[in-house]
């Protein structure tokens, strides 16, 4: 019992986790909260959608998705966002409020409002396994989501870790007037984290849609539960988004599962704000520096 | 090598530089003086791009670059070391390095000797993050760092701020080994002794504009100069 209730909410949290590393991702460069995220994701479950009901088989039809997010990642911060960028953090943020709405309104235009369903990337029967620990049962399409998890944790350490992209991107959220010195291009890399954080916000939005179904409103609480996420990880560490993730989806689950399901939601976003008043910049959040 | 046309910078209704013509000549080391407020590290950033000009022109190797963006600027060889606070904090010395030679594709090895010649100090902290440095040793990322860009011209912001002058002449002695290395040097300053000291030709910044210039020996002898930047020596 236990044990289903982790692997779970361990599946929830991978969900959470993929969302708050986009989200931070597209923070730590612009400095901006992105409240269109889900939305912008949801839009793109739709396109995926569209090229399922063409004819093109699952897989295809994602990978051919992540190209479009891409796309469509880049031209929303290059011709919403760049354009203001000098002038104010305000309207910028104002504006991705109003492609929040944007989305969700030409998407109920396009698509209409009944659900649409989206074909599990994996089907098949769950796997399931008997021990001394008793029943564990594991959705093929959780492995799945594991695995991108883990995927996309590891390729965003070694870029990070490794590559000038890396060195980039880090030098441009800590300081990009002198990143700007050393000749990194900070618009360029801006363009980059908005393609990837979409594309990361995507992969959430095409695995979870055979849970939520497609749907309008299908983002929203896993934009706020991602953004949740972030804040417990400190909001500018990707490994925290992932650990906050994971944790979070975690305590939901287990809460739903040992005192009461009504109230998951409401407990487990209580107990975050009670380590964030214990340790306000979050669970691996920068500390200010000191001198040893 | 570096010549500056009548040029003007301003935020919004602020003039915080007028008219200012100056020019470094290739190899030398060049010095502008100037108190705090005086306009010259924002004369410094509208040479390498940060800030817009209003009027004037400036010129690198014959060509106007004051339309260009700074990383196209640094990409021509014009590179600025900023003030010790710019060095990347969250990441280790040797990243700094390494983000500093960000638009070189060759091998490095040489570059890096190079750097630790100079700072040997530096080579010690590698793995260490540059926020938890001193200023002195900061001061010399920041140098380092600029230095792995392969500059043909550095400009340097007020390298001597906040530091012992056991450190100051450290420094100094640093950047004449640099110049003797082919690299021309564009010092600004507020440590006028020290930086007449090592450079060729001066300029005094005063509230936006130039009030004096000269070879350097001379500056250093001229009384108004010694009573406002020499403490009266």
């Amino acid at each position: 019992m236990f044990l289903n209730r982790l692997i779970l909410g361990l599946s929830t949290g991978s969900f959470y986790s993929l969302a708050a590393m986009g989200i931070v991702l597209i923070f730590k460069v612009t400095g901006l909260m992105n409240f269109a995220y889900g939305n912008m994701a949801m839009f793109m479950a739709y396109v995926t959608y569209t090229f399922v009901s063409l004819g093109l088989g699952a897989w295809s039809a994602l990978v051919l998705t992540l190209l479009v997010s891409m796309l469509f990642g880049y031209a929303v911060e290059r011709f919403t966002l760049r354009p203001l960028r000098k002038l104010s953090h305000g309207s910028m943020l104002i504006v991705t409020f109003g492609l929040l709405m944007i989305l969700e309104g030409l998407a109920t235009q396009i698509w209409g409002t009944q659900y649409k369903s989206l074909p599990e990337l994996i089907a098949g029967r769950p796997l399931i396994f008997r021990g001394d620990f008793g029943i564990v049962v594991f959705r093929r399409q959780d492995l799945l989501l594991f695995a991108v998890l883990a995927a996309v944790s590891f390729l965003m350490f070694l870029l990070y870790r490794f590559t000038k992209v890396g060195i980039a991107i880090r030098a441009v959220s800590e300081n990009e007037k002198a990143a700007q010195l050393m000749g990194i291009d900070p618009n360029k890399v801006i363009s980059w984290s908005w393609m990837v954080g979409t594309a990361i916000g995507t992969m959430v939005a095409v695995l979870g849609a055979p849970r939520t179904y497609v749907s309008p409103t299908m983002m929203i609480y896993y934009q706020i539960q991602g953004f949740t996420a972030a804040v417990l990880g400190g909001f500018d560490s990707l490994f925290g988004a992932l650990c906050g993730g994971l944790a979070l989806g975690v305590i939901e689950n287990l809460i739903g599962g040992y005192i009461s399901n009504e109230l998951k939601t409401t407990l487990s976003l209580a107990i975050i704000v009670g380590i964030l008043l214990v340790r306000p910049q979050g669970l691996f959040g920068s500390e200010e520096i000191r001198r040893v | 090598m570096l010549e500056l046309r009548n040029v003007t910078v301003s935020y919004g209704p602020v003039v915080a530089v007028k008219d200012v013509s100056l020019k470094v000549e290739k190899s030398s080391i060049t010095t502008i003086l100037g108190a705090n407020g005086s306009g010259k590290t924002s004369l410094l950033h509208a040479i390498v791009g940060l800030n817009k000009i209003v009027a004037g022109e400036i010129l690198f190797e014959g060509e106007r670059i004051d339309k260009l963006e700074a990383h196209e600027i640094v990409r021509r060889g014009l590179v600025l070391c900023p003030d010790n606070r710019m060095v990347f904090q969250k990441m280790t010395v040797l990243e700094n390095l390494q983000a500093g030679a960000y638009l070189r594709r060759e091998d490095l090895s040489k570059d890096f000797d190079l750097v630790f010649t100079l700072f040997p100090r530096l080579k010690e902290r590698l793995k260490q993050r540059a926020g938890t440095l001193s200023g002195g040793e900061r001061q010399m990322l920041a140098i380092a760092r600029s230095l792995m860009a392969k500059p043909k011209l550095l400009m340097l912001d007020e390298p001597s701020t906040g530091l012992a002058p056991n450190l100051v002449s450290e420094i100094m002695r640093a950047i004449k080994k640099i110049n003797e290395s082919g690299v021309t040097i564009l010092l600004v300053e507020q440590s006028a002794y020290a930086a007449l000291k090592i450079s060729h030709y001066g300029y005094v910044l005063q509230t936006g504009r130039l009030v004096m210039e000269g070879p350097s020996e001379r500056l250093m002898k001229d009384s108004s100069v010694v009573e406002s930047y020499l403490g009266g020596r």
